[in-house]
This record gives structure tokens, sequence and C-alpha cells, in this order.
């Protein structure tokens, strides 16, 4: 891999927003193998005492990592990723679905490994806590 | 006291071997809308979060296990973090292992902290996924 130069403390990732509809959640639990069917039904969101449907925290986590990776450009140099799943993302059965932006910034640099704080805004609702890849740099 | 708590530190045998191929790299990237080229091709390598299918296998054990009364539809997921030792490939054959860390219990709720280690079938380790799952058992009063 090649070096990733010019990498500090503030250096600050460019964001993406991504509209996540009820096609976006059936793909998931398809590829995904995780067919808990409060993703696909309101019947059974509604069981649990949710409006609507929400999206798989491993969507929106992965969702998530495309600052990072879009940013280095090699999946390969992700060292760690955590997050806390710290809200759901309600996805309605309309055509808008939810819209998801996400940032990033550099928040350490140590032994040429960027540690990536990321933001994960759903309206105004952080929706994930805690979210931090580490990078690495060479 | 429940069962799970009695149970911190246990690991389930390994799960069936799966095979990583660079058609379901291909499904699971564009499920993410990512259309990174390192995820397409002969020699793709899968997204970081992918590892997560592989070890939702290994949760199996908690749920299939009748002793610890555990249901995945009374689960949340809780938090997820993932250390990499390298980016799982097509080609890979791996097992995923399920350890339990660590079992907190308040009333009718657990914050149950399970780690999964996924190596290849030659035991090259690949990558520690570690969740916090937190379980809701039915009120029994």
């Amino acid at each position: 891999m090649s070096e990733l130069a010019g990498v500090e403390v503030g250096t600050e990732l460019p964001p993406i927003t991504v509209t996540l509809t009820r096609a976006s959640l059936v793909r998931y639990a398809g590829a995904s193998g995780d067919f808990n069917p409060i993703h696909y039904s309101d019947h059974f969101a509604r069981a649990l005492g949710l409006e609507t449907c929400i999206a798989h925290g491993m969507l929106t986590m992965g969702t998530a990592l495309r600052v990072v990776t879009d940013w280095c450009g090699d999946p390969a140099r992700v060292l760690s990723y955590g997050v806390r799943f710290a809200k759901p993302v309600p996805v309605p059965d309309d055509a808008e679905g939810a819209s998801v932006t996400f940032a990033g910034r550099v928040t350490k640099v140590s032994d040429a490994v960027a540690t990536v704080t990321i933001d994960a805004l759903c309206g105004e609702e952080k929706v994930l806590a805690a979210a931090t890849a580490e990078v690495a740099l060479a | 006291m429940r069962a799970i708590e009695e149970r911190t530190g246990f690991s389930f045998p390994p799960t069936a071997p799966y095979s990583v191929t660079a058609g379901k790299i291909r499904e699971f990237a564009a499920a993410l809308g990512d259309a990174n080229p390192r995820f397409a091709g002969e020699d793709a390598v899968a997204p970081p979060t992918f590892a997560a299918v592989l070890a939702a296998d290994a949760w199996d054990g908690l749920f299939t296990d009748p002793e610890l009364d555990l249901q995945l539809k009374r689960t949340i997921h809780y938090d997820q973090k993932f250390a990499y030792a390298r980016p799982l490939r097509a080609g890979d054959v791996v097992t995923a292992t399920l350890t339990i860390e660590k079992v907190r219990v308040r009333g009718n709720t657990a914050f149950i902290t399970v780690s999964v280690a996924l190596a290849t079938v030659a035991g090259e380790h690949l990558c520690t996924a570690t969740s916090t799952l937190l379980h809701t058992w039915e009120d029994e009063s």
C-alpha cells in the first residue's frame, strides 16, 4: 500500500448522504442473511413498539464506513471499526425512505495509524455513537 | 442466577466452514451501495462489515442452546466492534468461534458481550468481532 500523505488531527473526510428505502432493507436482509422481520414488516415492527420498520444496525454501520473507505481507497487499510447503535433509523414505506448523512474527521494519528471518528445523522438524531475506525496510513 | 451468567468464558465449537465467494462479496457490497473497485472481480476483498455475516452464524449457538433461554427476537444489537488481521477475501474458507466474554444481568434484562473469532480452516486468524447484545426475558411477574 502506498502512503496516505498529509493526514493530521482535524483532517475532514468528505461526507456522504445516503437514502435508505424499504428496498435497501430487503436487499441488505438478503445479502446479509439477517431476516429479522422488524426490518421489512410494519406488523412485526409495531409488535415491538416501533412506529415503522427500522434499518438493520449493521446496514447503517456498513454504510457509515464508506466515508472512510471512499477516502482512503483501499478497505484493507481498515484495522478496526466499532460503533454503538444509539438510535434506530426508521424507514417508512414510501418513495422517500430515510436520509442519513455520514461525516468523518481524523481525531488521532499515532504510529502511522489514523483514528477516524464518524458522525451519522438521520434528521436531528445521532444514530451511531462512539463510531471510530483505525486506518493504516502506510 | 441466569444460566448465561454461569457460562461466562465459555466457547462454543466453531461453526461449519463458510466459503467466501466473489459473487457473495459483490452482492453484499451492492447492498451497502458501495462501488469500491476492491469489492469486484475474482480477487475481491469483502467489505469490512461482511465479517458480521459470519459472526451472526456463530450467534446462532446462543439462541439454539436450550439451557441459555435466549431468543433472537428479544435481542437488540447494542454495540459492535471489529479488529482485523486482514480483509476477508474470495476463496477464504472461514469458521467462527463464539466466546461468552461478559454478562451483566439486571432484573429481566442482560447485557451479553460475546466475541467471535474468525479464522481460515488452515488456522489463520482473520478478525475478532465483539458484540454487546441486550436481551430481555419476558416479564415473569
